[in-house]
């Protein structure tokens, strides 16, 4: 890759257009847009970072000032609706040779104005416009005094996010649908939430919401709750029996076939048939459990199920029929689905529990139950679980604490947890652990089950475990746990869960089709070959290449969710599906299935990234974050009471944390 | 609370508190422009930024709460430097055509721009025009006027909840429009006119009447429905040109189409302006000597001959306290009868008497700002877009804002339901059923107020008797409502502590007796006397229903409900006594029957029998066509006296103009024809007759102060709250029969009365009457929307023309009240909102 000529992203100023040693810089950014054409410039709220001395700075910051004045600035503000008007047509008159050096002041000057704006798109946008005038402005005079013409060679792609809406892996636009409920619009809100978001009643109230990891308003004090207020937009609507207002597009002749009802397959379902497109989804479970892992691996106490009932209901009267009851691979086979449809999705996510590795659990004991994931689909669907008086779950995920839960409300008078790492350590989520906490199950940190201890009968009574310590940091540099020899305990039971994870079970896939299955048990995909400077393939936070077509090597059938991913979250299948569905409609309508531009520039900023924890937001900490009302005391885990625990804001509470919303819009502009 | 500095001043406020407040209490003004009280804070102009010590930015005052220990600075040359920088680029484009602009002299633009010193332009920028809106009723944009405040769109959604204009496009090219482009489609109350800074959205019925400062102001009381909205009259050349109203009134400045625009009426061409008498079968113009002779005389003649009863008069709500007064004084006393009654028999009167006994009070328990904090609210069979818009503001307020839980039963799908927790869609003619069942599904889920029964209410367990022995089942049956949304209903509403239970016309004049019994009964379930926020609020379209009643414009009472010795002949016995000859005169006040009443055919028949009609009203009519005498009245903007409401607040109305031609207030009318019997002096002035209507009445008091121009200080005494609530024994709703179809006849809410229907502005958005009619039954019966349909009831018919529509129930179809041409209400039996009728295609 070539290097940067000229840099001001970050504000550390790097200035290579002068020659002699070049400076070093890199940024997470690929070197080329799409594999081939190379990027030469890119734009935005932190600057400009330039690879190529060609781009022509001030045509480019006339065209970033246009896109975002007659694009994105929302105009409801003064100094960002008329300032940026302002600086579009400085700017403008500048490259058509009209411009005067007075205008490079008006520039400045109302750059600077625009930090009075209302929120953040305006003041961010006036930062690589003012780096332009400031670092380029030699370009610009010439401009002024005649000297220079516009050249048309670089072609601009721009892209409108936030911090939030980048990190959220469904790529909801979160500040429309916050500032929707500011304005007391929760119909609008949903509306918002929907275009990205199929299941809002469930990601409004199960979502780790990583959302909130990269909000700009922790920077000032604590994120918004912007999970809770999806949920105040989603309950908003049933709560006052409104219809959803969505109407599908004229019916498609081609179909779709889906397998598996999970938040994957539903979310793309839901997409295509808005598109016209007949879906079918397939579905082992029988009818009243779609959802997939939602149904049957999230309890009602968190996700009551007419609720998701009704997102379901809502995505099948879009055009979807659900035929339940059939697993593919058994009732119907995946060749045949090839033939019946035009295309088809695998979504059959990860619902296999994986092995536990400790002494005695090939068995059959009495009271060693298959997993975790097992345990809560059989007492969710009301059928004996097979669990005693006294219950062990090991794992440290969100399904061992949904186990050790659920195991009090099926009546266990002892409810234990074992973890090998410490409580900080979990992967579940920290209000999951402190509900578990609360409600009078037991933790062992720390510790390692070895063996299963039985009875006469093969009935379990405990398991022998170790005391963990922290080991020695490794190639990694992570200190892993190791026994401490002689720590060895035993914790009393009569029933063991593992609950420490699944993956898909893909046997349904004849290995003679072709699609190609990694050794983590997921479907391999197609994707864009982007490469950092270095020349190695950017990588998504699970691991998987960045920018995935999700085709798999079989034509006409594509997978997605968890089997695609990697054992995951709702919101990260939703909108990997919804990507999936987006490129399904390419292929059948034109034959070749491919990443648009906008999907591509937005995962090169989801790499980048677009939060930046380290930012000074100057702003008045003085409303701090709303929470919502929560069902407390012991009681709540009562024997069968999957009562909701977690009562979302009252809508005049969801109006004032959705007034604590900064509204960190920003808009990117590659050139090319 | 918490405590800051302000420009060096320490201030404590409670938590919440903005900047902008804060500084108020100190008195220290920080400038604004977008900010609007009412509405949530929109933040879009940015000159209230302040300074924050520590905050490497500003921030604006009216939306940023206070924290503890902050010190905050409003004035700085930076501020001052940054707030003009701000107006300047508001200006950027802005049109100079103040001159002729409709908000020329009364522009908020104008005004900040001169308060911040903005008076040069730096800034330039490409001039692009947008097209002015001159395709909208009643009112015009010009956006290129829009500083984008946003006020209207939040009066719009947050008060009004038409929903009806927003923000749309981007960058510059960023307007306030229809939300769909169209043409404007709404309410056309017009509080987004008031709430404009500039001349962006403007009326065009006062476009280019005048100059703002040229005008009379008048503040006076809204003579439309009962709500008793606060308003000022802008008249000149004895004109009213617009209404207007200011949100430091009760109302908040909020109207409804009928205040804003509904002055119409007062300018319309069939104004009576000089005294009608009949001679040799034809009406002649006469003054008023001679019209009030003939009166007196023949009025003489037949008491003379068939004794004072053969007398009658119908009264007015629209009409004022003091001319009820002495209209009963002039049939009780000067004549000798006591056959007085009004429209309230249609319903409201025997309603209130059944308040009266259970609650002590007249009207409603509480005054209607109470409903603004009410945690839950049931509305029953009213629909008050259209009854009361005044109070519907105030519901949408506590549901949206407050988190009130909201119930509303109606037949019909209005606009309250995009609000309402739940929609009970009962079937015409189901209130009692659907109530008894509400109870039912209360104490089954045990969502009585335990502590309130217990406390404060006899005969409770004998209705919990009579309610045991019914079936949930049976009751929603009836109701035709499911038995789960009866549940439902009932837990939004049960165990709250702040209960509002509203209902109108069609409890009050369909439900009758008993199903108002029933909604007292709810209404003592649910603790709603006792409510802080809250209470029982019974609806009325007319203004100054309550009181009428209150000056004993009814058969059975004197002024302050002192019982009459003999109760004289009520509203429909007043018809049988014409249509047996024993009433051979009757005064007809400011009351058109023929125009809204029920049985106005049989009505019509029973008025040719009479031997003297006289008819005392504002416009001709085919009523003043039969009457023997006709006197031309003054309307409300053309009278001073008093208004009460029913949540008895009692309120002064000023005079704005004077009665077109020889027309003179009703009071004074009334008060010589008194003068004339009796001999008696007539009053000289209304304050007399307030006076001695304050001591006749024994429950009103107070004397008129002027308060902010506003007059005011007129009382009425609410009698202390019983000891204990009874109970009223349940009755055990009957099914409602089943009719093929079911005409319902109510108000809209682009009408009040008959009144409006004079208004050229409220014409022009409707301008005639209809009939919905439900798609499903239109396709069986081939109509299309505009067709022709016809209705018949019984051997009435009329033809009107569809109105295809998803808002009502299969199997019902509604007509508009108000209109004349369609004479809805005709079909109507005698106290009903509803009845059964064929309908086809005409």
């Amino acid at each position: 890759m070539a290097q940067v000529v000229f840099s001001s992203w970050g504000r550390d100023i790097i200035d290579n257009r002068a020659g002699g040693e070049a400076k070093e810089a890199s940024f997470r950014l690929p070197t080329t847009f799409d594999g081939e054409r190379s990027m030469a410039a890119f734009m935005g709220w932190d600057g400009i970072i330039l690879y190529s001395k060609d781009v022509d700075v001030p045509v480019m910051a006339a065209e970033y000032m246009k896109r975002v004045q007659t694009q994105y600035v929302c105009g409801k503000c003064t100094p960002g609706k008329k300032g940026t008007r302002v600086l579009m047509d400085a700017l403008a008159r500048i490259v058509s040779g009209e411009g005067k050096e007075a205008d490079l002041a008006t520039i400045e000057d109302v750059a600077e104005l625009l930090k009075n704006c209302k929120c953040t798109l305006c003041p961010s946008s006036s930062v690589p416009v003012r780096d332009a005038v400031q670092h380029f402005r030699a370009d610009f005079l010439a401009y002024i005094a005649g000297n220079r013409q516009p050249s048309g060679a670089f072609r601009f792609i721009d892209k409108y996010t936030a911090p939030c809406q980048d990190k959220c892996p469904a790529h909801i636009d979160i500040p429309a649908y916050i500032e929707a409920i500011k304005e007391y619009r929760f119909e609008e809100s949903l509306a918002v939430v929907r275009d990205n978001m199929p299941l809002p009643s469930v990601c409004g109230r199960v979502c780790p919401h990583p959302c909130e990891t990269a909000c700009r308003r922790k920077n000032v004090d604590e994120p918004i709750s912007i999970m809770v207020l999806k949920r105040s937009a989603s309950d908003y609507e049933w709560q006052h029996e409104h219809h959803p207002p969505m109407q599908p597009k004229p019916r498609k002749s081609k179909t779709v076939a889906v397998v598996g009802a999970g938040p994957a397959g539903v979310a793309a379902a839901y997409y295509l048939a808005l598109e016209g497109y007949p879906v079918t989804i397939y579905e082992a479970l029988p009818e009243g459990y779609g959802g997939g892992m939602i149904a049957v691996g999230i309890p009602p106490y968190r996700q009551p199920r007419h609720l998701l009932q009704r997102d379901i209901d809502i995505v099948a009267s879009m055009g979807v029929e659900i035929i339940y009851n059939t697993r593919v691979g058994k009732d119907i086979s995946l060749p045949e689905l090839k033939q019946k449809y035009d295309a088809v999705f695998l979504a059959p996510g990860a619902h296999r529990s994986k092995p536990m590795g400790v002494e005695g659990e090939d068995k059959g004991y009495k009271g060693f139950l298959k997993g975790g994931i097992d345990f809560l689909r059989e007492a969710y669907m009301g059928r004996p679980t097979g669990m005693g008086k006294k219950v062990c779950v090991v794992g440290g995920g969100n399904t061992a604490i949904d186990c050790v839960r659920v195991a009090l409300r099926e009546g266990a008078d002892e409810s234990t947890l074992l973890y090998r790492r410490s409580r900080k350590e979990m992967p579940a989520d920290v209000w999951e652990v402190d509900g578990a906490d609360e409600e009078g199950v037991k933790f062992e940190f720390q510790v390692l089950p070895t063996r299963i201890i039985v009875d006469a009968n093969d009935q379990i009574t405990g398991v022998e475990s170790v005391r963990m310590a922290l080991g020695e940091p490794d190639a990694s540099g992570r200190r892993r746990p190791e026994p401490i020899p002689g720590s060895e305990f035993v914790v009393e039971c009569d029933t063991v869960i593992p609950a420490i994870g699944q993956d898909a079970d893909l046997s349904f896939i004849p290995a003679d089709l072709g699609i190609d299955i990694t050794k983590w048990n997921t479907v391999v995909t197609k994707y864009v070959p982007l490469k950092d400077a270095a020349g190695k393939d950017l990588k998504d936070g699970m691991g998987n290449p960045l920018a995935r077509t999700l085709i798999t090597d079989l034509d006409g059938v594509f997978a997605g969710g968890d089997a695609e991913i990697g054992p995951l979250t709702v919101v990260a299948c939703v909108g990997n599906a919804h990507r999936a569905a987006k490129v399904i409609g390419r292929w059948l309508e034109e034959g070749k299935a491919y990443l648009a531009e906008d999907e591509l520039i937005e995962d090169i900023l989801t790499y980048l990234p677009v939060y930046d924890k380290n930012e000074q937001v100057p702003w008045l900490d003085s409303a701090a974050r709303e929470h919502q009302g929560e069902v407390h005391g012991k009681e709540r885990a009562s024997y069968k009471n999957y009562q909701e625990v977690e009562l979302g804001f009252t809508n005049s509470q969801a109006v004032r944390e959705a007034q604590r919303c900064l509204r960190c819009y920003r808009v990117a502009m590659i050139a090319l | 609370m918490v405590s800051l500095t302000i420009d060096g001043k320490n201030v404590t406020v409670p938590a919440g508190t903005t900047i902008l407040d804060a500084a108020a209490q100190l008195g220290i003004t920080i400038p604004t422009l977008c900010w609007l009280q009412k509405v949530s804070p929109t933040g879009a102009c940015r000159v209230c930024a302040v300074e924050v010590e520590g905050v490497d930015r500003n921030m604006t005052a009216c939306n940023t709460p206070v924290k503890e220990g902050i010190k905050v600075t409003t004035q700085s040359e930076a501020l001052t430097a940054a707030r003009k920088k701000i107006m300047e680029l508001m200006l950027v484009n802005h049109p100079l055509d103040c001159p002729v602009c409709d908000a020329g002299g009364e522009c908020g633009l104008q005004d900040a721009c001169y308060e911040l010193d903005a008076v040069r332009q730096d800034y330039s920028a490409v001039l692009e025009r947008r097209p002015i809106r001159y395709d909208w009723s009643l009112l015009e944009s010009d956006p290129n006027r829009c500083i984008l405040c946003e006020k209207c769109v939040k009066v719009d959604h947050e008060i009004v909840g038409a929903d009806a204009i927003a923000v749309v496009n981007r960058g510059e090219a960023t307007i306030i429009d229809t939300v769909d482009g169209k043409p404007l489609n709404c309410e056309f109350c017009g509080n987004c006119i008031e709430a404009c800074p500039t001349g962006t959205l403007i009326s065009k019925p006062f476009k280019f009447r005048g100059r703002p400062w040229t005008f009379t102001v008048t503040k006076s009381v809204c003579g439309f429905c009962s709500t008793g909205c606060q308003i000022e009259y802008h008249s000149r050349n004895n004109r009213v040109e617009r209404v207007t109203s200011s949100d430091t009134t009760y109302n908040n400045g909020n109207l409804c189409i009928n205040g804003r625009f509904g002055y119409a009426y007062l300018n319309t061409p069939d104004r009576l302006t000089v005294p009608l008498v009949k001679e040799g079968g034809a009406q002649v113009s006469a003054d008023w000597n001679r019209a009030m002779t003939g009166a007196v005389a023949k009025l003489k003649e037949i008491v003379a001959g068939a004794g004072p009863q053969a007398v009658a008069g119908i009264g007015s709500p629209r009409v004022t306290n003091e001319e009820s007064y002495l209209f009963q004084k002039l049939l009780r006393d000067a004549i000798g009868t006591g056959n007085i009654d009004s429209e309230a028999r249609l319903g409201y009167a025997q309603a209130q008497a059944v308040l009266q006994g259970i609650f002590g009070c007249t009207g409603a328990s509480a005054t209607i700002d109470r409903i603004d904090r009410a945690q839950a609210i049931l509305v029953i069979g009213c629909d008050l877009n259209a009854e009361s818009t005044g109070v519907e503001y105030r519901v949408i307020k506590a549901a949206t804002k407050n988190d009130a839980r909201l119930v509303l039963a109606n037949m019909r799908n209005v606009k309250l339901k995009k609000y309402a927790n739940a929609h009970l869609s009962y079937r015409p003619g189901a209130e009692l059923a659907l109530i008894t069942g509400l109870m039912k599904a209360i104490l089954d889920e045990g969502l009585e107020n335990k502590e309130f029964i217990a406390a404060a209410t006899s005969g409770f367990a004998a209705l919990q008797g009579a309610l045991a022995s019914q079936q949930l089942a049976s009751l929603a049956e009836a109701a035709g409502v499911s038995e789960a949304s009866l549940r439902e209903a009932a837990r939004y509403l049960g165990k709250k502590k702040d209960v509002a239970v509203i209902f109108g016309a069609d409890v009050i004049r369909g439900g009758g007796v008993e199903t108002v019994k029933a909604v007292a009964n709810l209404a003592l379930l649910l603790g709603a006397p006792m409510a802080e926020n809250g209470g029982i609020f019974p609806i009325e379209q007319k203004n100054n229903i309550q009181g009428m009643l209150d000056m004993g414009v009814a058969p059975d009472h004197l002024p302050g409900y002192r019982p009459a010795a003999a109760p004289g002949k009520d509203l429909w016995q007043i018809v049988a006594g014409i249509e047996q000859g024993t009433v051979k005169a009757l005064y007809l006040l400011g009351c058109d029957p023929l125009a809204t009443f029920p049985e106005s055919d049989r009505i019509r028949k029973a008025l040719a029998r009479l031997d003297l009609l006289i008819v005392q009203d504002i416009a001709t009519s085919e009523l003043t066509g039969l009457a023997h005498v006709v006197f031309p009245g003054a309307a409300a903007a053309e009278k001073s006296g008093s208004f009460t409401t029913p949540d008895n607040r009692v309120q002064c109305l000023s005079r704005a103009v004077t009665p077109p031609g020889d027309a003179r207030e009703d009071w004074d009318i009334i008060g010589e024809l008194i003068s004339r019997l009796t001999g008696a002096p007539h009053a000289r002035s209304v304050a007399e007759v307030t006076v001695e209507m304050q001591e006749a009445s024994g429950i009103y008091g107070g004397s008129c102060t002027l308060v902010d121009g506003r007059c005011s200080g007129l009382t009425k005494a609410m009698p202390a709250a019983p000891a204990t609530y009874a109970f009223s024994a349940a009755t055990v709703p009957a099914a409602p029969a089943v009719e093929p179809f079911t005409l319902i006849v109510g108000p809209i809410g682009f009408h009040n009365g008959s009144m409006s229907t004079r208004s050229a502005n409220n014409l022009t958005v409707s301008p005639a009457g209809f009939v919905e009619v439900a798609s499903a039954d239109a396709a069986r019966l081939g109509i299309v929307d505009g067709g022709s349909v016809r209705v018949t009831a019984a051997n009435v018919s009329i033809t009107g023309p569809a109105k295809v529509s998803s808002r009502i129930q299969a199997g019902t179809i509604f007509a508009p009240v108000h209109f004349r041409d369609l004479k809805a209400s005709s079909l109507l039996p005698a106290n009903a909102t509803s009845v059964g009728v064929k309908v086809e295609k005409a």
